[in-house]
C-alpha cells in the first residue's frame, strides 16, 4: 500500500469520531472512488485554516474579529448566555429563544481530565464583566457535577455586590414530553424547578 | 404495597469465570445445587447476584468474571414476576464494560434498571460485614439504599465524581477558588446522602432488631440488635428503630438523641468543614473527611457487636442484616426477593437454621449451594448435582433424573 495513502488514512483517525476503518473507508472514497470531490474538499479545508478563528469577545467561530453574533448591534450585548461548547450555541441559535449574545468556554472545570480555569475561554469573560459590557449571565452549563463546579468558580469570580445579575437555565422535562415516558433523574429535576402556576 | 412474587425460571452462562457453557432450569420455590468444592457452585450464584444491582457479591474488579482468553462473558436469565410476566435480562461482561438488555431493549442508565430484580445473597465472606473495615459496611448500605432509591444512587454518584475531582485537584496542589468550585457540588450531595443513609438506618434497625430476635431465640432472651452511625466524622451514634415501623422490635427501642451535626448537617456545615480541612487535605493529597469516610456498626444492647458478640452472635446478627435486607426490598420494591445461600446454611447448627427458615417470608424463592444436602428437609428442595461446570438435575430419591 502507497504510504501516502496510509498517512492520509493515519490523519483521518486522529480526527474524533473515526476509526481505523472509517478512516480507510473515507480515504478510499476521497481518493478511488469520487476522486472528483477531492479538489473541492481541499479547497475548503485550506481556506477555512486561514479564515475561521475565534471570535475575539465571546470564543465563537467567527471570521473576523467578532463574530456575528457580536457584530449585530440589534442583539443584548449585556446579557450574556455562557456555554461549554459551539454546537451549544448553535442548538440555543436555532430555538430563536435568546435575544442576547453568547460566551463559548470551550469545556468545564474537569481536574481529573486535566482541565482547569487556564485551559478554559474565562479570563476573557470576566474581561468583559470588569470593562462593565455585562449586566446579566445566563449559565448554561450542563447540571452534572463539572458543570456545577464551573457556574460557581464563575460566579465567585464575579464582582460582588450583585452588580451582575446571574442566572441558571432549568433543567426538566422536553416540551411536548409526557411524565410517563421520562426518567427518575429528570422527573426529580422537573419537580425540584417547578414554578407556581397562576 | 401488594407484594409481587418472583422467580428465577432459568440462566444460561457463557465464558463465565470457569464456566464455558451452562445452563440450569430452576423455578421452584427451593433450589439445592449440590457438589464439591471447586466445581462451579458459587460462581453460578455469582451470576444470579449480578441481577440486582449489576455487582458481584464476591469481587469489585469485573474483569475476573470473564473467562480466561475470552472476549466478553455472557448472563442470561429469565425471571417470573408474578404482577408483570416473564422477562429476558442479558448481561454482556467486557474488559471495558457492561452491556444489559431487558427484553430486547439496551438499558443505558443504571438508575433505571436497579430495584427490579432483588437478590439478597448470604455469603461466608458476611462475618467480615461485622469484623472487616469500614468500607465494607458502607458498601452493603449503599447497595441496599440506591437499589430502592434511584435518587440515593444519583447523589452517591454525584458525590463520588465530585470527590474524585476534588481529590485531583488535591494530588496537583491547585488553587483554593478550584477547591471551593468542587465543594460546592460535592456538599449538595453530601448533606442529602448522609440524611438519607440516616433515616434508612432506622428504618433497617426495626427490621434487624426483629429477625435477631427470631434468629437469637434459642438463647432464653435475645439481645436487641441495631446499628451505631459514625457520620460527619462524629462518633458512632446508636440508632433507634423507628418507632411504629414495619415489624416493631420485639426489645424496646433504644432511646437515643441524635446530635446535632449528624444528621442535620446541612449543606452549609460541609461547605464549612472542607473550607476548614483545605490545608490539611492539601498536605495528606486527599480529602480526609466526609460521607465516603462514614461508619455503620452493628450492635448488641447499644454496645458494637465486634466487641461484645459471641461468635454465634455474630453469626445470627450477620443472618438476620440479611434477612432485614430482603424485607426492606420487599416493602419498598413491592417484589419478593430471591434469597442466595452461598454455603453457608451447612455451617448453621439445626437449630439457627430452622429458625433462619421461620425468619423469611414464606413464597421468597431460596437458592442455596452446599458441598452436601441439607439432612432435615432433604424432599423440600429441588437439587442439582454440580461436577465440573456441569450441572445435572437430580430426582428427589437421589438418583438422577436423567
Amino acid at each position: 500500500m502507497a504510504s501516502a495513502f496510509e498517512s492520509l488514512q493515519a490523519q483521518l483517525k486522529k480526527l474524533p469520531g473515526v476509526g481505523f476503518r472509517s478512516a480507510e473507508r473515507i480515504a478510499l472514497h476521497l481518493l478511488v472512488e469520487k476522486p472528483e470531490q477531492l479538489p473541492a474538499l481541499v479547497e475548503a479545508l485550506r481556506t477555512a485554516a486561514v479564515a475561521v478563528r475565534r471570535c475575539t469577545r465571546c470564543g465563537q467561530l467567527a471570521e473576523a474579529d467578532l463574530c456575528p453574533i457580536c457584530a449585530d448591534e440589534r442583539r443584548d450585548q449585556g446579557l450574556v448566555c455562557v456555554v461549554e461548547h459551539v454546537p451549544d450555541l448553535v442548538a440555543l441559535e436555532r430555538s430563536g429563544a435568546h435575544r442576547g449574545v453568547y460566551h463559548v468556554l470551550h469545556g468545564k472545570l474537569s481536574p481529573i481530565s486535566g482541565v482547569g480555569p487556564e485551559q478554559l475561554n474565562l479570563a476573557s469573560l470576566l474581561d468583559r464583566v470588569s470593562r462593565g459590557e455585562v449586566r446579566e449571565i445566563i449559565l448554561a452549563l450542563s447540571n452534572d457535577v463539572e458543570g456545577e463546579a464551573t457556574c460557581h468558580y464563575l460566579t465567585s469570580h464575579l464582582p460582588p455586590g450583585g452588580e451582575v445579575k446571574v442566572s441558571r437555565i432549568g433543567f426538566g422535562l422536553p416540551s411536548g414530553g409526557g411524565v410517563l415516558y421520562a426518567d427518575s433523574v429528570t422527573l426529580r429535576s422537573a419537580l425540584d424547578g417547578r414554578r407556581s402556576y397562576s | 404495597m401488594a407484594v409481587s412474587r418472583m422467580r428465577l425460571q432459568r440462566i444460561t452462562l457463557q465464558h463465565f469465570r470457569n464456566l464455558a457453557a451452562a445452563k440450569v432450569e430452576f423455578g421452584g420455590a427451593r433450589h439445592f445445587l449440590v457438589g464439591p468444592n471447586g466445581q462451579g457452585k458459587s460462581n453460578l450464584l455469582e451470576a444470579v447476584g449480578l441481577l440486582t444491582a449489576l455487582r458481584s457479591f464476591r469481587t469489585s474488579d469485573a474483569r475476573v468474571l470473564i473467562a480466561h482468553g475470552q472476549a466478553e462473558a455472557a448472563v442470561a436469565c429469565e425471571v417470573e414476576h408474578e404482577r408483570s410476566g416473564a422477562t429476558r435480562v442479558e448481561l454482556r461482561l467486557r474488559p471495558g464494560g457492561k452491556e444489559v438488555v431487558v427484553d430486547g431493549v439496551a438499558v443505558t442508565r443504571l438508575a433505571d434498571y436497579l430495584g427490579q430484580f432483588p437478590t439478597v445473597v448470604l455469603s461466608s465472606q458476611d462475618q467480615q460485614l461485622v469484623r472487616g473495615a469500614p468500607g465494607l459496611r458502607r458498601r452493603w448500605l449503599d447497595l441496599t439504599l440506591a437499589a430502592t432509591d434511584p435518587s440515593y444512587l444519583r447523589l452517591l454518584q454525584a458525590y463520588h465524581r465530585a470527590l474524585a475531582e476534588r481529590n485531583a485537584l488535591l494530588r496537583r496542589g491547585a488553587a483554593v477558588a478550584e477547591l471551593a468550585a468542587f465543594e460546592r457540588p460535592m456538599a449538595a450531595a453530601a448533606a442529602p446522602l448522609v440524611a438519607a443513609r440516616a433515616a434508612g438506618l432506622e428504618h433497617l434497625a426495626a427490621q434487624l432488631a426483629r429477625a435477631y430476635s427470631q434468629l437469637a431465640m434459642g438463647a432464653s432472651v435475645p439481645e436487641s440488635a441495631g446499628f451505631a452511625y459514625a457520620a460527619n466524622g462524629a462518633k458512632h451514634v446508636v440508632v433507634a428503630a423507628k418507632a411504629g415501623g414495619a415489624g416493631s422490635p420485639v426489645a424496646p427501642p433504644i432511646p437515643s438523641a441524635m446530635p446535632a451535626g449528624l444528621q442535620g448537617a446541612k449543606e452549609a456545615d460541609w461547605l464549612a468543614r472542607w473550607e476548614a480541612s483545605r490545608a490539611r487535605d492539601l498536605q495528606m493529597r486527599t480529602t480526609m473527611t466526609g460521607p465516603h469516610r462514614d461508619d455503620v456498626d452493628f450492635t448488641l444492647e447499644g454496645r458494637p457487636a465486634v466487641d461484645v458478640g459471641s461468635e454465634g452472635q455474630q453469626r445470627s446478627l450477620v443472618l438476620a442484616l440479611r434477612v432485614a435486607q430482603a424485607h426492606w426490598f420487599q416493602e419498598h420494591l413491592g417484589v419478593a426477593p430471591l434469597i442466595l445461600a452461598d454455603d453457608v446454611l451447612g455451617e448453621l447448627d439445626p437449630g439457627r437454621r430452622e429458625r433462619f427458615w421461620a425468619a423469611l417470608t414464606p413464597g421468597w424463592q431460596v437458592i442455596a449451594t452446599g458441598t452436601s444436602l441439607p439432612t432435615d428437609e432433604p424432599r423440600a428442595w429441588q437439587v442439582t448435582q454440580v461436577e465440573a461446570g456441569r450441572f445435572q438435575p437430580v430426582a428427589a430419591d437421589g438418583r438422577s433424573a436423567l
